[in-house]
């Protein structure tokens, strides 16, 4: 239907061509004009069953996972797993004996560990959603960015984009500076040599200051989340001198109004840490239209994948 | 009944030369003769070594037996049938079994059931520190006065440089061997691959090399200090070979192993979060695989040792940051290292045979076992010309969880004679 190779899962980025992304990427805008409409159904997954698994809690990106099956009007199962009662690993094979017998067309997961997605791909013949697996990748997510930058800039090759923040525990990162990269977009990077490790990325262009950042003329700043809980005192002094070096506040906000630039975020936000509650307003956030995108990139995704479970 | 060995090329230790050679193996496993055409009654069982060498039983430094406490991944009898399967004549055991053998009397029995298997020698090792936790000395005299070869906490480095430094001095009065893995915990944590490029790729946490960089330093270090004789076990980057090159050349009383896996492979080989590449220490990147082949060739790096780690497809079968580091290596070191490295020329038989036969015995004090008259006959049967397929059905270990699973190596194993 579409030239391309059927695929059966979604696991990271590196592996998708780029006949592939602009496949989901284009599908995912008629989708996304669907939510204008007071249906916002399609049937397109009717009778066909969407199994959301959580190793790790997440509202934002369960939930969106779970509107974007429903409005393909598939039936969707949310089991979420508190790591506490999983003894990581030993179970993850009676788990996935479990997961087959339960027929379900798609899975969804999200695990703390890197790599849990494509083991269980390996032994379902649902399609697996990678939704973030330890640092390595986040797919969804990185494709919901491209498509979000890609609406303000449809002239996206040669745009400029900093990341800002905790590279060594993203996913985010990993997955979204890479998609970008495959579109010819310009990745920068901004954060603490403790959180940016050296040449892992030859892509990618490390900056030492907000300044240097903005002499370089960024077309969208994208902050990542800080993972306060695990980083303070470890990987840098104090929140306050965080967010004092790499932090979002109005002074930097008028620099980026100066410059025309767009502001991303994976979201949650952490109010006064990565960003201040009154750059949060700043017009050219795009950060609900990552949201909103975010739904539309899923239904591409679960239109795009073919379940070994389907005989056709 | 006697065998003779027809028209093989005998390889040796001291010389990258072949002589082709008749050898006779009497009923008692000694060499009876040797030489040109030898001449049969009939009652010799004769094997046609044609375009074969034979080559002296190889002696592995670093073997976990599992036996007592971890049968289902492997038994000192599977673990003795892997061996011989792979060319190794003998072994030293790695006293981390449950429970770890810390006391003479834990040699002892292990010694007795070593004896039940009965087909090759197998050396208990003892613990450094009691039950490997790295607190207290285990009881090194009645350990020592049961022949153990080496003093080890194996896969534990000892974290208290206090501690390894009493472990030495008490040692070195018994004039034993302290074998030691280098490992800086803090630094180490809860890494699963090598620090780099592809942890940061699979997003795994990494485990850098200065964490056993900082530990040889260290280690050698109370080595000059005490006077012991130390063994590093499992070096793995090219600054590790520095540091042994210049404490060799300060005189210090030092060896070292490495494994054929940090041979031949690197952390780019690390794919798919296959965790039979999963490694302690991990694999690392290529200058430090040529540094630890140069070491090799040039004597830094005195032995190759398996470090034969054993776990069952279940326990390997986890994520790759949850499952157990190690794998087996009794019956792939002498094919890889053939296949990898004597093949395509970068080293001859008699290097193999000196690091993987002659030097691991001279380290832990035996004679070395060569293909002569009078010797008990310890070698095995190696076709050059052909190939090994290494399925699973391959194995004798219990656990086949190797890098070179369902890999074709080039040369094959015929038959190895204890």
């Amino acid at each position: 239907m579409n030239g391309l190779k059927p695929r059966k899962d979604l696991l990271d980025i590196e592996s998708l061509s780029l006949d592939e992304i602009e496949y989901v990427l284009e599908n995912a805008v008629p989708f996304k004009q669907l939510f204008q409409r007071s249906v916002k159904k399609v049937p397109t997954l009717r009778g066909k069953t969407v199994l959301n698994l959580f190793y790790e809690p997440s509202t934002r990106t369960s939930s969106s996972f779970e509107v974007a099956a429903n409005r393909m009007s598939a039936d969707v199962t949310n089991f979420t797993i508190s790591s506490s009662s999983v003894v990581k690993g030993e179970s993850l094979l009676d788990t996935i004996e479990t997961l087959q017998a339960m027929r379900s067309d798609y899975i969804v997961i999200r695990h703390q560990a890197a790599g849990v997605p494509g083991i269980v791909a390996k032994h379902t013949r649902a399609s697996v959603l990678n939704a973030g697996d330890g640092y390595h990748a986040h797919p969804t997510q990185a494709l919901l960015d491209a498509m979000t930058f890609r609406e303000v800039y449809p002239d996206f090759r040669g745009r400029k984009v900093v990341i800002v923040g905790d590279l060594l525990h993203s996913r985010v990162a990993r997955s979204t500076s890479t998609l970008f990269n495959k579109l010819g977009i310009e990745v920068g990077v901004l954060g603490p040599g403790s959180l940016v490790p050296e040449g892992r990325h030859d892509f990618m262009q490390r900056f030492g200051s907000w300044d240097e950042v903005f002499d370089w003329k960024p077309d969208a700043v994208y902050l990542l989340r800080v993972q306060m809980e695990r980083q303070e005192g470890q990987f840098f002094p104090s929140i306050a001198e965080y967010h004092k070096m790499y932090g979002m506040h109005s002074e930097r906000v008028q620099r980026m109004r100066e410059l025309d630039c767009y502001l991303m975020h994976p979201g949650p936000v952490n109010r006064g840490v990565e960003i201040t509650d009154e750059a949060m307003g700043y017009e050219k956030s795009l950060i609900s239209t990552q949201v909103e995108n975010g739904i539309a990139v899923r239904m591409a995704v679960l239109h795009w994948l073919k379940p070994e479970t389907q005989l056709d | 009944m006697a065998r003779l060995f027809k028209n093989g090329k005998i390889a040796r230790a001291d010389s990258a030369d072949f002589r082709t050679a008749d050898v006779l193996v009497n009923n008692k496993g000694v060499i009876e003769s040797l030489g040109a055409s030898l001449s049969v009654s009939e009652q010799v069982e004769i094997i046609d070594c044609e375009g074969c060498l034979l080559v002296p039983g190889m002696f592995d430094l670093n073997v976990h037996g599992r036996e007592p406490g971890e049968e289902h991944a492997e038994t000192l009898a599977s673990c003795a049938e892997a061996a011989i399967h792979g060319g190794v004549t003998g072994l030293v055991l790695m006293p981390d079994t449950t429970p770890p053998v810390d006391s003479g009397n834990l040699v002892k029995s292990l010694q007795d059931l070593v004896s039940e298997v009965g087909s090759i020698r197998m050396l208990p090792a003892g613990c450094l520190t009691k039950g490997q936790k790295g607190e207290r000395l285990a009881g090194f005299s009645g350990m020592v006065s049961r022949g153990i070869p080496m003093l080890t906490d194996s896969g534990n480095s000892v974290p208290c440089p206090d501690l390894l430094r009493r472990c030495m001095e008490y040692a070195r009065d018994f004039d034993v061997l302290v074998a030691t893995s280098c490992d800086t915990a803090a630094l180490s944590k809860a890494g699963a691959v090598n620090e780099g490029k592809v942890s940061y790729r699979l997003g795994l946490p990494g485990i850098p090399a200065m964490s056993q960089e900082i530990a040889i330093d260290r280690n050698i270090r109370v080595a000059q200090h005490t006077g012991a004789r130390l063994h590093l076990q499992q070096i793995s980057t090219e600054n590790a070979v520095k540091s042994v090159a210049s404490a060799k050349e300060a005189g210090t009383k030092l060896s070292c192993e490495v494994s054929a896996h940090h041979l031949l492979l690197t952390e780019e080989q690390v794919v798919d979060y296959n965790t039979h590449f999963k490694l302690s220490p991990p694999l690392r990147i290529e200058s430090d695989r040529a540094a630890l082949v140069a070491g090799l060739i040039d004597g830094t790096v005195d032995v190759i040792a398996s470090n034969h780690s054993p776990h069952s497809d279940f326990e390997k079968s986890a994520d790759f940051g949850s499952a157990p580091f190690g794998v087996t290596g009794l019956e792939t070191t002498v094919l890889a290292i053939y296949d990898g490295l004597i093949k395509p020329g970068v080293f001859g038989w008699d290097l193999l045979i000196e690091r993987y036969s002659k030097r691991p015995r001279e380290i832990i004090g035996l004679d070395p076992v060569a293909i002569e008259e009078g010797a008990r006959a310890e070698f095995f049967v190696f076709d050059p010309n052909a190939e090994t397929e290494m399925k699973r059905d391959y194995f004798k270990t219990k656990s086949p969880v190797t890098p070179f699973l369902d890999k074709t190596l080039a040369g094959a194993i015929r038959q190895t004679v204890v």
